[in-house]
C-alpha cells in the first residue's frame, strides 16, 4: 500500500513537472527587439560567418563581440561607432531589421554590460549612422573607444 | 644532278612496276576502318571519359535521402548554390567534413540555397578547408547572392582560410546551418 501511495505520489510529480515545462512563459523579447527569431537568422546570414555562432570572434580576423559589445555603450562615440562600423552600417538590410538585430546582438552576446538606462536603437538613428559609415580608420576609432572602456 | 634524276626516275619505276592502283584503294580502306574503330580502345575511353555528373571524372555520391537530392559531386547539387571553389566531396572530405590533413576554417561564407525536395530555403555555411595546396577536382563558381568587394562581408572571392592556422585553401564544404524563415519582419 504505502509503495503504490509512493508509486502515486512519483507519478503525480512527473505529471506536474510535464504541465510545468510547456506553461513556463516564453521569455520576453529584449528591449528595441521586434522579432527575436528574425534577428538569429539575420545574425546568422550576416554575422555569425565571421564573428561565429557565439559572437566570440579571434584576435587576428575578427574582434570578439560576446562580453564585449555592449561596453561601448558605456564610452562617447561607442553608441554611434555601434552603428557605423562597415559590419552594420554596410549589412544589405533595412533600418528596421537591422535595428531589430543590432538590439538583438546587444542582449544575445553582452547582456552584463548593457547599461541600466539604455535606450535600444531605433531605426532611424541607425539609418542616420549608417549614412556615414567608417571605413579605413575603423581600427583606430575601435582601439580609441576600448582604451576609454571603464576598469572592471 | 643527273644521278639526282635518273634516282627518282628508277624509284619511281619500281613503285609503278610493284604496286597496282587497287593497292592504294586497300591502303585507303584500312585507314578509315582503323580511325572508325580507334574511340573503341580502352585508351581512348579513360581520355574522353565522362561520367553521369557530366564532365566530372568522379563516381557520384548521393545521401540516399529523397529530403537531400543530388549528386554531391556535381557542381549542379542544390547546397552548391553560392559555392565558389573545389568540392570536399571529390578531394577526399565530404559535403560536410574536410578532407584528412586540411583544418576547416571557422569563419565562412554563408548563403541560403533552395532545397528541390521541400522548396524551402536552407542556410549553408561554405566552410574552407586549409592547410594544404589546392585539391584541383571539381571546380564550381555559382555565386548566387554573391556581392562585389566592396561588401566584403557577403563576397565570396576572399579567401576564407585566413581565419584558419594556414591560410593556404584546399576545398570548400556545404553545411546546412538552419533553415530560413517563410515570414520576414
Amino acid at each position: 500500500m504505502r509503495a503504490g501511495l509512493a508509486l502515486l505520489l512519483v507519478g503525480a510529480m512527473g505529471l506536474a513537472a510535464l504541465a510545468a515545462s510547456p506553461a513556463a512563459p516564453a521569455p520576453a523579447n529584449p528591449p528595441g527587439v521586434v522579432d527575436a527569431r528574425q534577428a538569429h537568422e539575420d545574425y546568422v546570414l550576416k554575422c555569425q560567418g565571421c564573428h561565429r555562432p557565439d559572437g566570440s570572434g579571434d584576435d587576428h580576423s575578427n574582434p570578439a563581440m560576446r562580453g564585449v559589445v555592449a561596453r561601448f555603450l558605456a564610452v562617447p562615440g561607442g553608441r554611434e561607432f555601434l552603428g557605423r562600423v562597415p559590419g552594420v552600417a554596410t549589412t544589405n538590410l533595412d533600418d528596421r531589421r537591422l535595428a531589430n538585430l543590432v538590439n538583438w546582438t546587444l542582449y544575445r552576446f553582452d547582456p552584463a554590460h548593457v547599461p541600466a538606462g539604455f535606450v535600444p536603437y531605433t531605426p532611424e538613428e541607425l539609418g542616420r549612422l549608417r549614412a556615414n559609415p567608417i571605413r579605413l580608420d575603423r581600427v583606430e576609432t575601435r582601439a580609441r573607444l576600448v582604451a576609454a572602456f571603464p576598469q572592471e | 644532278m643527273a644521278s639526282f634524276d635518273r634516282l627518282i626516275e628508277k624509284l619511281t619505276r619500281n613503285t609503278a612496276r610493284s604496286t597496282s592502283r587497287r593497292s592504294l584503294l586497300a591502303l585507303l580502306g584500312a585507314g578509315m576502318t582503323g580511325a572508325a574503330a580507334f574511340p573503341v580502345l580502352p585508351v581512348a575511353r579513360a581520355a574522353s571519359h565522362t561520367g553521369a555528373s557530366g564532365g566530372s571524372a568522379h563516381a557520384p555520391v548521393s545521401s540516399g535521402n529523397i529530403q537531400d537530392p543530388g549528386d554531391r559531386t556535381s557542381c549542379d547539387y542544390w547546397r552548391y548554390c553560392a559555392i565558389d571553389g573545389f568540392l570536399c566531396t571529390c578531394c577526399g572530405g565530404s559535403v560536410s567534413s574536410c578532407p584528412p590533413g586540411t583544418e576547416m576554417s571557422p569563419i565562412t561564407w554563408i548563403g541560403t540555397c533552395t532545397n528541390p525536395a521541400d522548396n524551402r530555403a536552407y542556410i549553408i555555411s561554405y566552410n574552407d578547408c586549409c592547410g594544404t595546396s589546392s585539391c584541383g577536382q571539381c571546380l564550381c563558381n555559382r555565386n548566387e547572392g554573391d556581392r562585389p568587394q566592396v561588401r566584403p562581408q557577403s563576397n565570396n572571392d576572399y579567401n576564407w582560410c585566413l581565419g584558419a592556422s594556414s591560410s593556404v585553401y584546399n576545398c570548400s564544404t556545404a553545411v546546412i546551418v538552419g533553415v530560413a524563415l517563410d515570414k520576414k519582419l
